[in-house]
């Protein structure tokens, strides 16, 4: 067992873990924290994205007691979240999600291509979007919904 | 599918990762991003009983412009190069291959340094860094030596780092101002790794004209002079740098290859960085 | 009959109306069987077979730890799956829930461990030994029907599950037949790969002296029923709750020697027991889909007029008969829908389900129908490229046309309704052919191929009884139940025996309800997944539950709103005839009463209602039959355009159009996702998905780096229009459409490419049509060969 000291969810956190559990295991198994969904362990699929330090990463194949001082923040956390209330608002409206076990992924690497890359085409959130993976949707709801937060963000920019 | 038990350890210097090393008899890893010694642990494909991880070194994360060169800490991240954070001595080649590797999140968090050392021959730094003949600095318990990037890889999945060794830095010299490189990548889809790589470079300023066959079963094949091939294409060249890479003709990956350097060569005569 | 315009504002059947179950899942809080956590609770990992096929000698448990491992020697009375298929002439495979004496494809389980946490459970699971007597392999499934080929049941004498025979005579129209067309097609082995894959938990519910069973299924009651029999309980102690299920795709429609491995040690040890699949473990070890071989030629007029097929069809099955599709559900549906939409004289047809050392198959999306629209179709193309049509023209020439339905093709399949050849012609003008072959005449500077395909099909949908029967299948749905109560404050529960693995059942029943009572969607409580609370069902599978269980909520809502009307009536104090349901109340001349005053007063205020108003009460139970079980017949046809480049054998997908007819359309947003879904995965197995073995029966593929799924850039934008030809025997006149865009998607991205490769004088005749696989066609090719700017490097 180690210590690893981070913040989940704006929470300063101390824990003891076996170094070979994962991120992802670590929040769902000790912390509860079921929403970060595990895909394939293998960092393909994407399910498991969300974010460390701001930026989307795969938990499933970072160590928790890497991320020591780390600020850790998973999908149980932006339910105020101004981008993903737009993000969710939009995913709804574009059916881009069915069974949902790839949709807190989806929203994280959603979250960066909207903040990140403010004239992303749609080409280019297909790129962006290529390491989540999505069985159930084929990805047009996918890459509407993130094309219309980024619309609503240019006009709202221009306005 | 989650790893066998290690000894994690996070150390604060260079000597002390390196003393970890050493003292872990062979048994021992380096980590730095773990993008691709995680999935091969929780496959329990690698079984190392001591994690040393070198996320905490703050001087692997170091890049300085030394003028003539840039020297970029190991521990450098792809999205760091692909955002142009550090500084680019390749006229646009790092951020354009940076960009590709995988995907973002995985990017976020892999380490130029991390891949080098993994040694997957169809993985990019491998590959670039052999074509810009960059000379990567290892940090072992008697200190620092440099080695080419050419001469780094031995296979598949094997290099010249010692068990106690890590990579420190990588130094790349800076193209003169009129190079031009180009950088073929044959995958099945986006992020995945290439079938087939291959990449050139043409530096008037410095005579440098390189070219690599990447993503065969070693090390990628360096053609120390290219001209053959950048000036015009000439097939029997192309045919003896294939078949020195390893490549079977009539396979599907000489096929595959050969094209990937006939359209790197051509994709040489457009402006750096128009190249897909 | 409502108009589209007046559908829009409206909540029920036909509003595009957002979901129900969303904001859960958007939330983090869906409920998956991986995030239920119960007090006690420990992880099992399993011991599987490293070898295809092999006797197991012995088995070492880790020292010290005997006691946490588990073999078949220690789950005495538990019985082996069977799934025997009641047609004539199959043979039963018994397959141990963990092997006894032989294993028969790697991943099979062997022993199961037991500890705190995963990792741990895997720790033992590394530690235990099992040596093995290694045997032959059969991997190929012609190569298994060889004389000589080992055996994976002694017994049998071979390695064919069942033969199956339509047979004609067909001498005659060989004879006459201007045209003769053959093909040799494979088809690939895949993984279904629903993002979530299988997960079990189970505990003893000391108080009820019932087992409760967490998983991840599509069908529970039939999980139930196993389960049951091979643990010899009897139904009552058994509760199966499937709650959030990550996608299902016929992945999840299997009774798991896991699921009654997990139950027993749950019942054994006395505390939660819990599995949850990895993704290798879904890869290397569990079901697999979809791999076929046809023999197929078709002999036509020279205008190209349809007068026979003959075909011999095999299906690689597996190792053991699932449970309860069985090994031979794909064969025998390979034999009835060979023919698809077209209409012909004469059809011959012999199909072998045969075993080999892999893991055994699933019915996939579509089922056998994706592998026999590519075959049908690739075979309409070659009739085409014989007659000099456009491939389009042939399809029209043979389609069952408007005017003859309903229509009973070769094999008896009643087709309901529709506009086939129409839904043809709009795809092509959607896809804009004519500019499509100028541009490919014209040519591309980048030097890529330009290819047209399409492909169309009918699906049967929804079918009952005696189709199934007809299929063998030892579970053969029956009417379908569903349960409604109106709440005090008026609220309607629904229970229904189907499940929502991304359907959006919970939507789209609401808006059945809606439809019928007025009452607002969100009003709505849909109830799914738990045998302890819903009605016995067949579950979720073959494009069903929006005609069965919507069906059987629609009559529910009717015969709900006929009570109230009774108890309206008597409150407004006129006649039954005087009152009707209006807006979601009841209303008379004399004044209306809402549903939440009916039902408070029902519950609440009886003094209020003499005691015979209406005896059934709020609660009702129904089922459903459609007026024929022969199925609700949708149908599309897609048209692809496609870029190859002909040097590295890599297809990108240009532009994509659908015509699709589901009847009336309940939730047209959720039909487009359904579409766009089962498109996508068709991609997956056109250009995509290959799950290889080597020669000693070795799964090449074990991670997601090597079985390619496509990602956001490999899925086009994809256009779907929609026709409306209402199902003349279902409730509402829906069709089920969830299996749609995986049936013809792969074969009209075949076609495509094929078409690219034309001029070159190839044709790739597998799937994937993987660059590897276009790059061997072209090798092939005299013509290509001579085409090519360095001939002495052609590859072979």
């Amino acid at each position: 067992m180690k210590q690893v000291n981070l913040t989940v969810n704006g929470k300063a956190v101390s824990a003891l873990v076996e170094p070979r559990t994962h991120l992802a295991d670590f929040l769902r198994e000790q912390r509860l924290l079921t929403g970060t969904n595990i895909g394939c362990e293998q960092g393909v699929c994407g399910a498991c994205t969300l974010m460390v330090d701001g930026v989307p990463t795969r938990s499933c194949i970072v160590y928790a007691v890497a991320c020591e001082g780390a600020e850790v923040r998973s999908i149980e956390d932006f339910d105020h979240d101004p981008v993903m209330t737009q993000l969710r608002a939009a995913f709804s409206a574009e059916h881009a999600l069915q069974c949902g076990y790839c949709t807190p992924g989806m929203l994280a690497t959603a979250r960066d291509i909207v903040t990140r890359l403010p004239d992303a085409d749609e080409e280019r959130i297909r790129q962006e979007l290529s390491g989540n993976l999505c069985r159930c949707t084929g990805y047009v709801g996918l890459v509407r919904a993130i094309s219309r937060v980024l619309d609503e963000r240019r006009n709202l920019a221009v306005a | 599918m989650k790893a066998a038990a290690f000894d994690y350890h996070g150390p604060a210097t260079v000597a002390e990762a390196v003393a970890l090393l050493r003292e872990s008899d062979g048994m021992g890893k380096a980590v730095a991003g773990s993008q691709s010694l995680g999935p091969m642990m929780n496959l329990r494909l690698a079984q190392p009983t001591q994690l040393v991880d070198l996320r905490f070194l703050g001087e692997l994360r170091e890049c300085r412009d030394e003028g003539a060169a840039v020297l970029f800490g190991a521990g450098v991240t792809h999205a760091a190069i692909e955002d142009g954070k550090v500084p680019d001595p390749s006229l646009g080649l790092m951020p354009h291959v940076a960009g590709r590797i995988a995907y973002r999140a995985v990017r976020n968090r892999g380490t130029l340094g991390g891949s080098l050392a993994h040694a997957d021959p169809a993985a990019d730094w491998v590959n670039v860094m052999a074509l810009l003949d960059a000379e990567l600095i290892l940090a072992g318990p008697d200190g620092e030596r440099s080695v080419r990037a050419g001469e780094f890889m031995l296979g598949a999945f094997t290099t010249v780092l010692a068990e106690d060794e890590i990579i420190k830095a990588v130094r790349v010299r800076r193209l003169g101002p009129a190079a031009r490189w180009s950088y073929y990548k044959f995958n099945r889809k986006t992020g995945e790794f290439a079938e087939a790589i291959a990449a050139f470079v043409d530096d008037p300023e410095s005579g440098v004209r390189r070219a690599i066959v990447g993503a065969v079963d070693g090390a990628p094949y360096v053609i120390e002079d290219a001209s053959a091939l950048i000036d015009g294409w000439s097939d029997p060249a192309a045919a003896s740098a294939l078949q020195a890479a390893g490549l079977v003709p009539g396979s599907y990956e000489y096929q595959v290859h050969r094209v990937a350097l006939r359209r790197a060569a051509e994709r040489l005569s457009r402006p750096n960085g128009a190249q897909q | 009959m409502t108009t589209a315009s007046d559908r829009s504002s409206r909540k029920g059947i036909g509003a595009s109306l957002t979901r129900k179950e969303d904001d859960r899942f958007l939330r983090g809080q869906g409920n998956y069987v991986g995030n239920i956590r119960l007090a006690g609770m420990r992880d099992l990992a399993f011991v599987r077979s490293p070898v295809a096929h092999g006797r197991i000698l012995e088995i070492e448990k880790p020292a010290g730890r005997e006691g946490d491992v588990y073999t078949i020697d220690d789950l005495a009375g538990v019985r082996p799956i069977l799934a025997a298929s009641g047609l004539p002439g199959f043979k039963r495979s018994e397959q141990p829930v963990l092997a006894r004496e032989k294993v028969r494809h790697v991943g099979e389980m062997i022993a199961m461990c037991i500890a705190d946490t995963r990792a741990e459970a895997e720790d033992l699971a590394g530690e235990t030994y099992v040596d093995f007597d290694e045997l032959p392999a059969v991997v190929d499934m012609l190569a298994g029907r060889e004389p000589g080929a080992a055996l994976l049941h002694e017994h049998w004498g071979d390695n064919v599950f069942l033969e199956t025979h339509i047979d004609a005579d067909l001498e005659d129209i060989k004879a006459r037949a201007a045209i003769h067309v053959h093909r040799r097609l494979r088809t690939a082995r895949q993984s279904m790969a629903p993002m979530e894959g299988r997960g079990v938990v189970a505990y003893w519910d000391k108080r009820l002296a019932q087992l409760v069973v967490y998983t991840s299924a599509q069908m529970p009651h039939i999980n139930r029923t196993g389960l049951a029999e091979c643990l010899g309980l009897d139904e009552g102690s058994v509760r199966v709750i499937s709650p959030d299920v990550g996608g299902g795709f016929g992945y999840k429609g299997i009774l798991l020697p896991e699921e009654v491995c997990v139950a027993w040690l749950a019942m054994h040890l006395g505390h939660p027991v819990r599995w949850i699949e990895d993704r290798r473990e879904q890869l290397v070890a569990n079901t697999n889909c979809r791999e076929h071989h046809y023999d197929i030629h078709a002999y036509a007029d020279r205008d190209g007029r349809l007068l026979a097929v003959d075909c011999e069809a095999h299906v690689d099955s597996g190792a053991y008969s699932s449970y309860p599709f069985s090994a031979c559900l794909e064969a025998a549906q390979v034999a009835s829908i060979l023919p698809g939409p077209y209409k012909m004289e004469r059809y011959r047809c012999r199909t072998w389900s045969v075993a080999t050392n892999k893991p055994p198959i699933l019915p996939y999306r579509g089922v056998a129908r994706t592998g026999v629209c590519y075959a049908i179709e690739t075979i309409m193309d070659a009739v085409a490229a014989e007659a000099g049509l456009e491939p389009y023209e042939v399809r029209l020439r043979n389609l069952v046309l408007p005017q003859e339905m309903p229509y009973d093709n070769i094999t008896h399949k009643h087709f309901d309704s529709g506009d086939y050849p129409e839904a043809v012609r709009r795809a092509v003008r959607a896809i804009d052919l004519p500019a499509v072959r100028e541009r490919q005449r014209r040519g591309e500077a980048d030097g890529r191929l330009i290819g047209f395909g399409l492909a169309v099909f009918c699906e049967q949908s929804a079918h009952g009884t005696s189709v199934y029967h007809g299929w063998g299948i030892p579970m053969v749905p029956g009417r379908e139940p569903a349960g409604l109560r109106l709440t005090p404050d008026g609220i309607l529960e629904v229970r229904a025996g189907v499940h929502s693995h991304g359907q959006s059942m919970e939507t789209t029943l609401a808006q059945i309800a809606n439809e019928v009572l007025g009452i607002d969607p969100q009003r709505v409580r849909v109830v799914l997944g738990d045998t302890g609370t819903t009605p016995y069902s067949t579950g979720t599978w073959g494009s069903r539950s929006i005609v069965m269980a919507g069906s059987a909520v629609g009559r529910g809502c009717k015969e709900l709103r006929e009570r109230l009307l009774h108890v309206g009536a008597w409150l407004l104090g006129e006649p039954l005839d005087a009152v009707r349901w209006e807006e979601g109340g009841v209303a008379g001349t004399s004044g209306r009463f809402e549903l939440a005053e009916l039902t408070r007063i029902w519950y609440l205020q009886p003094q209020r209602l003499p005691v015979d108003v209406h005896v059934g009460g709020l609660e009702v139970h129904t089922t459903y039959q459609a007026q024929r079980d022969s199925g609700a017949f949708s149908y599309a046809c897609h048209a692809v355009v496609v870029a190859v480049d002909p040097e590295l054998g890599k297809t990108e997908i240009l532009d994509y159009a659908i015509v699709e007819d589901g009847g009336v359309l309940i939730n047209p947003m959720v039909v487009d996702g359904q579409v766009y879904g089962g498109t996508a995965q068709g991609i997956g197995t056109a250009l995509y998905e290959e799950m290889a073995y080597s020669e000693e029966g070795q799964p090449l593929a074990s991670t997601l780096a090597d079985y390619i799924l496509p990602g956001a850039t490999e899925v086009p934008s994809i256009r779907i229009e929609h026709m409306e030809s209402p199902a003349p025997y279902t409730e509402f006149g829906q069709k089920g459409i969830g299996e749609s865009g995986a049936i013809g998607s792969a074969a009209a991205l075949a076609s495509a490419v094929n078409d690219a490769l034309k001029p070159l004088g190839a044709e790739v005749s597998r799937m994937p049509l993987s660059p590897r696989a276009v790059l061997e066609a072209l090798a092939r090719s005299e013509a290509a060969t001579a085409a090519r700017a360095q001939p002495e490097e052609a590859f072979v």
